[in-house]
């Protein structure tokens, strides 16, 4: 059936906008999540947890991201694990955004004046209770402002899903392309959504920064 | 046995991406530079209109993947401007600009960690306004942003990579023929990931000697 | 007869080849406040960290009412809810409101109720004087004094058996050492058991049973305060008193 450009571009768009969410409302809190242990694993974790935490962070800051999704997605099957696209691109975006995120909350952690942890300990503090109850509320609004960059990367590089076929905002706009070939409108509008998000985030971000300060140390924080 | 021996077999083959790697990662961090300069400069010290041009600039492509770019630049924006672009050259052109735009904002964060007095101590001098800029505030703001640097060019060696999809033959891509050829996927992007690790810190190894090469004691880094 | 709550015997502590601490004993007994003074770089801070095994020494014993705390057997953290430690520069949890930071040691380590860590905090608030309209400000937002107050009412709130202070004044501009001193000394005549590190001469003469000096990783004299201060036996002793006086003026004296 033949249809005009714009209606069936823009019939179409919704559904690749809904990909995209889905991907991001797993991959945004579980990559935080993922960060956080990390970070903090590799700070409060024993010998073994440090090492196998900073193996995670060195492969897969080091891995360019197209990488790991070919290895996850061309790979794990000969080890006999199948994910789908969908699940591989998840996969991949939380193991790359976590690592890069888990270096802000180490920073974050290391940033703790050692007085306040010897405060915590002094008051009979176990070492998880010092660093769910004094070092992670701390941590985690001081390494707020790189969580927050690294989610805005994780929006603009939710698009590689493509590339192991998902089919959300950039694999619809392609596939319209390669029928209509209008690539500056359909990629121009492609940009459009994708900075409406990327804008959306930083401002939201902001707020949350603003609402996370703590009250006479707004300065030290940022 | 002989599937792992054809893997290794097709390593050279996969190291002479490289070359392209270097070129797209060379090319696109020279490109950007001669971008962002500029753009960070005229941020600090340009009029109204021309900072909000430039913040313009530098907010499209920081907030559009690159992946969308290549294909915008590629097959849309550079043929219409009559430009006919190969994908290597487009490539390095969309890693430049958009790099530009990242690295205006080191740039910018470099200068306006430069103390005030240096500006005013210049302008004492009798130095315009631009020449207190260009040779004073400048040179130093270049050693500062060294650190800066040095992560744009690990952020755009990773990035090379996606411009496979253009069907440029960096290392990526010539991993994925090696899959196609041997049929073997885990060792060769392993070792396509691995070989990117050691870039990444070699290269910012070499950041950190020009770094030490040409800092200022006692003048302060941010970051 | 007063019953011995701290003890520390023959305690040792080294840093590399830098000896700091070089076999230190004494007890204090229950109610009891002694003063610990001596030079920059004598071990004080070692010592009080020794005790509450903030630092581990390397040899020597620490008893807390009978309980043998460098036992390696017993729970640490168990122990350390037992003794309060205000330091020189209050440690405050800097995301916790005033009464937030009082509250929190009871409620996660004594697994108090909320309700009664509450009561607790307040109660323990209003001794070092900190009013209801400071109890919701976070430390950031407070006067040295005032953070220094809530650092000392965060130990009280615990029930310790002995409060060790460090130098609690000293990081205090001048002018709000007073408050600081004057909650001290109440505590003092209350009968809360203190080991307190200071070179406040006038506090350890007005309310110290016992002063201290310590000199090298030794404490090389003790005695009434007023004797060590006035009728010091060490060169060394002699030589830092006289700097004090000179150094705080007729306050020290
Ligand atoms: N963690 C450490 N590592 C190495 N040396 C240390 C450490 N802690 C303390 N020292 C050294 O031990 C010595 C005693 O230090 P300590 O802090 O106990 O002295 P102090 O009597 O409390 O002095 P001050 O009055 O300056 O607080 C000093 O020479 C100090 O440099
Ligand atoms: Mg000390």
């Amino acid at each position: 059936m033949y249809t005009e450009f714009w209606p069936d571009f823009l019939s179409r768009l919704p559904f690749g906008i809904m990909v995209t969410l889905e991907i991001l409302s797993i991959t945004i809190p579980v990559s935080i999540g993922y960060g956080i242990l990390l970070g903090s694993a590799r700070v409060y974790g024993n010998a073994f947890i440090r090492l196998l935490a900073a193996g995670l962070v060195v492969t897969f800051r080091g891995f360019p991201l197209v990488v790991t999704l070919f290895l996850l997605f061309y790979g794990l099957p000969e080890m006999g694990v199948k994910l789908s696209p969908f699940w591989t691109a998840v996969t991949a975006f939380i193991l790359c955004s976590g690592a890069y995120q888990s270096e802000y909350v180490r920073g974050a952690i290391r940033s703790l004046e050692v007085g306040q942890i010897e405060a915590a300990r002094s008051l009979g503090m176990t070492r998880l209770q010092e660093l769910i109850h004094i070092v992670l509320p701390q941590a985690i609004p001081r390494a707020l402002p790189g969580i927050s960059n690294e989610i805005i990367y994780q929006i603009k590089y939710s698009s590689l899903a493509y590339i192991v076929g998902v089919n959300e905002i950039f694999g619809i706009t392609t596939s319209i392309n390669s029928i209509y070939f209008r690539p500056i409108e359909t990629f121009l509008t492609a940009a459009a959504i994708y900075l409406v998000m990327t804008t959306a985030a930083h401002f939201g971000f902001k707020a949350l920064e603003g609402h996370m300060s703590i009250p006479g140390l707004e300065i030290e924080i940022r | 046995m002989p599937v792992q021996a054809s893997v290794i077999a097709y390593i050279p083959y996969m190291l002479d991406g490289l070359k392209m790697t270097f070129l797209l990662v060379g090319g696109g961090l020279g490109i950007g530079f001669l971008i962002g300069v500029p753009i960070a400069i005229g941020q600090v010290y340009g009029p109204k209109e021309l900072k909000a041009a430039l913040d313009a600039y530098v907010w499209f492509f920081r907030g559009t993947p690159l992946l969308v770019l290549l294909f915008l630049f590629y097959w849309g924006v550079f043929p219409a401007l009559g430009l006919n672009l190969n994908a290597v050259l487009t490539s390095a052109l969309v890693l430049g600009m958009r790099s530009g735009a990242y690295q205006s904002q080191i740039f910018r964060g470099a200068i306006t960690s430069v103390p005030e007095g240096q500006y005013m101590a210049a302008r004492s001098l009798g130095m315009g306004k631009w020449q207190a800029v260009l040779s004073i505030i400048v040179p130093q703001a270049l050693r500062i942003a060294i650190p800066g640097w040095s992560n744009e060019y690990a952020i755009i060696l990773k990035d090379s990579a996606i411009c496979f999809v253009l069907g440029v033959m960096e290392m990526l891509n010539r991993t994925r023929y090696v899959m196609i050829s041997t049929g073997e996927a885990l060792l060769p992007f392993i070792f396509a990931g691995i070989t990117y690790i050691f870039l990444t810190y070699g290269g910012v190894k070499v950041f950190d000697i020009i770094y030490e090469r040409y800092k200022i004691p006692g003048l302060l880094v941010r970051g | 007869m007063a019953d011995v709550v701290l003890k520390v015997e023959d305690i040792h502590k080294s840093y590399g080849k830098l000896e700091v601490l070089k076999g230190i004993f004494f007890e204090l007994k229950r109610g009891e406040t002694k003063v610990i003074a001596g030079p920059s770089g004598a071990g004080k801070s070692t010592l009080l960290r020794c005790i509450n095994l903030l630092t581990k020494p390397d040899k020597g014993r620490v008893w807390l009412e009978n309980v043998e705390l460098t036992d390696p057997k017993v729970n640490i953290n168990k122990l350390r809810a037992r003794i309060g430690f205000v330091f020189q520069h209050f440690n405050l949890f800097m995301h916790l409101t005033a009464i937030e930071n009082v509250m929190i040691g009871p409620i996660k380590v004594l697994k108090l109720p909320k309700e009664e860590a509450r009561r607790r905090a307040e109660e323990a608030l209003l001794r070092v004087h900190i009013t209801e309209d400071l109890w919701n400000k976070y430390p950031a937002q407070l006067s040295g004094g005032q953070q220094q107050r809530v650092a000392i009412a965060r130990a009280l709130a615990m029930n310790p058996v002995i409060i060790l202070y460090d130098e609690p004044t000293s990081a205090l501009d001048p002018e709000l050492v007073g408050e600081v001193l004057q909650v001290m000394k109440e505590l003092a005549t209350q009968k809360v058991t203190s080991l307190v590190v200071t070179h406040e001469i006038g506090f350890a003469i007005s309310v110290a049973d016992e002063l201290m000096f310590m000199y090298g990783g030794k404490i090389i004299e003790k005695g009434p305060p007023r004797e060590v201060v006035y009728n010091p036996k060490h060169e060394a002793t002699k030589k830092f008193f006289a700097n004090i006086a000179r150094l705080y003026g007729k306050q020290g004296a």
